[in-house]
């Protein structure tokens, strides 16, 4: 006897949003796809063996689930993914990761955020799902357009480093930003985006007597 | 009565796999003979973790149809998941049984025998419906207590051949090692694709180990390959208990922090250097073995130095080397500055001569000291089995018999290279 079973991987986007050029926030509905903020997804087109995979970038009590893309001109999913409209089927899996905020920590440390490019998504779910949690934003860009929708984040909570014009809070990397930052003993650290990001600044707070146990990291690429 | 043969390659997961379903083919009826001998029913299970487990998979595979020609060859495992279309239409092989219906393996033939076609789709997926092994060619009995990784490491196509984590409830791990058990097996290793990750209903990986050492009986329980993350400190102290075997394979990979990030480990080499010390502190003989993967895309001469320097403080027993291969759909197919397969080749080569070298001076230090060793092979002249560090002692005595425990003196070592052992004497 053959089961049938209903496939509930494909998802129908709602809204597509475009931030900048290459930036774009991807939009299904949550239906009961139950997640932690800080984990992600794996994302592909209908018909499409390629998948990769996403933080996801709304929050764990939205009715909506959303992914933000940073499209990589040379690459093979996110120009596609670009090019998706509302109404669009997208197969979605998981969630999955480790990424996110430990529970016994969440009310009695304070909590750095570091990322790079699209590595802001997590922390946008942390916010969005945490209203009242004690945190700080560094996000590091070239531009200050790629400060994607940084009206979510109290200003007083969000530095923007634009390493290539001087529009942001800060002129420069992350890590120059860093360097001149002091942080309370029982502060944790969450970096995510890419490798070499993620290397520099872990070594910046090795040397600021953070070890990697003060220290959490997700690696896009 | 049929002729049923298997042949499984790749990790001892698989080997659980395959134990389990000799098992019940065993129950069933059918004879279980060698791989090579004649049968009616090949199954192999396959694996596909490097280009070199694809390669011998296919060869196993061509070997099974051209010695058995007219006999059922069922394909499984990790590469029939990964390169399902391309199995299905070879003609000589009959089945492809995805990894999470392998263990309905036996029905299908069953069913195939009555006439009855089924689609390997139809079969019930469950991929903790394996019984206890009771007929193995084995002395020592894996467990299965979880399947699947979300990790994502960027080399790695765990994830996408045996799907996500999942874990096995208790009570069928712990029916599943008393039975083990009643079968007359004195080693049960506790087996998994990640097994640190271990969670059901709240229960860690550490309340698994403890309850199934609180289960009576004169037996050793060893814990298999381990990824190096989420431990807390009473993760130690359960090796204070007599049955659990003071061994651990640590999958370090690489001694590079970069090159661990470009891999998406979830630990740096500090962290890992502190569990080994953490473990000699408190066990000075433990015994830690690991696995390394050289020429890791953009893997600089600076990074494989910091493996090798890696290698030789940690003192690992063995290492299990790999030449990085790429893996179709993983993150590191798509990375910049793969590594020319002579360079990686030569760095394969350094670890495995430092590696030589530790495994001797660690086996050193167990000379005049005792182990208490579990029979596998009665030779001639000689018998042969594993101590609790899981080294492999030879001992000049006919009498004993496999699968018994006892008590040696390690008087010597003999042998050279990957074949060294210690030479024991009973006590
Ligand atoms: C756990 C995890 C979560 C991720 N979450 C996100 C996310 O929330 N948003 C997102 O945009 N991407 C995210 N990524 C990266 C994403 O999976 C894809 O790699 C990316 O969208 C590019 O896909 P592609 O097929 O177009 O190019 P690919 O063929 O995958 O990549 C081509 C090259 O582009 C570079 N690259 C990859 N990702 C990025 C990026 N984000 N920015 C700049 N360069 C990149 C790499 O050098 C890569 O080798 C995540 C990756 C991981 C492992
Ligand atoms: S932890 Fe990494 S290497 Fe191990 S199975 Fe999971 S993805 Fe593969």
């Amino acid at each position: 006897m053959m089961d049938f079973k209903i496939d509930t991987n494909f998802y129908t986007v709602s809204q597509v949003r475009h931030l900048t050029e290459h930036a774009f926030v991807v939009q299904v509905p949550r239906r009961n796809f139950k997640f932690t903020a800080g984990q992600h997804l794996v994302l592909g087109m209908k018909d499409d063996y390629h998948t990769r995979e996403y933080s996801i970038y709304s929050g764990e009590n939205e009715e909506v689930l959303e992914v933000l893309v940073k499209e990589v001109e040379e690459g093979y999913l996110s120009p596609r993914l670009k090019q998706v409209k509302e109404g669009d089927s997208l197969e979605i899996h998981g969630p999955f990761g480790h990424f996110g905020i430990e529970e016994k920590k969440r009310d009695t440390h304070k909590h750095v955020f570091i990322a790079s490019g699209s590595g802001i998504a997590p922390f946008r779910s942390m916010v969005k799902t945490y209203p009242e949690l004690d945190y700080q934003l560094i996000h590091g860009v070239r531009t200050i357009d790629e400060g994607y929708e940084r009206e979510n984040y109290s200003t007083d909570r969000y530095v923007l480093c634009t390493s290539r014009d001087d529009n942001g809070d800060f002129k420069g990397r992350v890590t120059a930003y860093l360097h001149e930052q002091e942080f309370d003993k029982n502060t944790q650290f969450y970096l995510c985006g890419n490798s070499q990001m993620i290397f520099d600044v872990l070594e910046l707070l090795k040397n600021k007597g953070f070890g990697r146990d003060s220290v959490s990291a997700e690696v896009y690429f | 009565m049929k002729r049923v043969s298997f042949k499984t390659l790749g990790c001892r997961l698989n080997q659980y796999e395959t134990d389990s379903m000799v098992s019940e083919f065993h129950k069933a009826g059918y004879e279980i003979v060698d791989f090579g001998q004649p049968a009616d029913i090949c199954v192999v299970n396959t694996c596909t973790v490097t280009n070199q487990s694809d390669h011998k998979s296919r060869n196993i595979i061509s070997q099974a149809a051209s010695k058995n020609p007219g006999a059922m060859v069922v394909v499984t495992g990790c590469m029939a998941d990964n390169y399902k279309q391309e199995l299905e239409s070879r003609d000589k092989v009959t089945y492809v049984v995805d990894n999470s219906r392998k263990a309905s393996i036996l029905p299908l033939i069953a069913a195939h025998n009555t006439g009855e076609i089924l689609h390997p789709d139809q079969l019930p997926q469950n991929v903790f419906d394996y019984g206890a092994v009771s007929k193995s060619l084995h002395t020592r009995s894996a467990i299965k207590i979880q399947d699947g990784c979300d990790n994502f490491c960027t080399f790695c196509i765990i994830p996408k051949v045996r799907g996500r984590a999942v874990s096995r409830p208790i009570d069928e791990i712990l029916n599943n090692v008393k039975q083990t058990l009643e079968n007359g097996f004195k080693e049960i290793v506790v087996t998994g694709v990640n097994i640190g990750r271990y969670n059901y209903e709240g229960l860690t990986f550490i309340d698994v180990v403890k309850q199934i050492l609180a289960i009576p009986g004169d037996f050793r329980v060893r814990i298999s390959s381990l990824e190096p993350d989420g431990f807390s400190s009473d993760f130690f102290d359960l090796f204070e208990h007599p049955k659990l075997a003071p061994h651990l394979h640590l999958c370090l990979q690489s001694g590079s922090e970069k090159t661990l990030l470009q891999m998406r480990r979830m630990y740096n080499l500090d962290q890992y250097q502190e569990m080994v010390r953490q473990l000699r502190n408190k066990y000075p003989n433990f015994n830690i073995s690991t696995d390394i993967i050289v020429g890791f895309p953009d893997e600089s001469e600076e990074d494989f130095q910091h493996t090798l320097d890696a290698v030789a403080s940690a003192q690992f027993s063995h290492v299990h080397t790999f030449k990085y291969s790429v893996r179709k759909g993983t993150r590191a197919e798509r990375m910049e500055n793969q590594i020319p397969e002579p360079i990686k080749t030569i760095r394969s080569e350094q670890v495995r001569l430092l590696s030589e070298e530790n495994r001797l001076n660690y086996m050193r230090t167990f000379i005049g000291k005792e182990q208490r060793v579990l029979i596998e092979k009665v030779r001639e002249d000689f018998v042969e089995g594993y101590g609790e560090h899981y080294l492999p002692v030879q001992i000049a005595n006919s009498q004993l018999k496999k699968n018994t425990f006892v008590l040696v003196k390690i008087t010597g070592i003999t042998g050279e290279g990957e074949k060294l052992m210690m030479i024991g004497e009973p006590i």
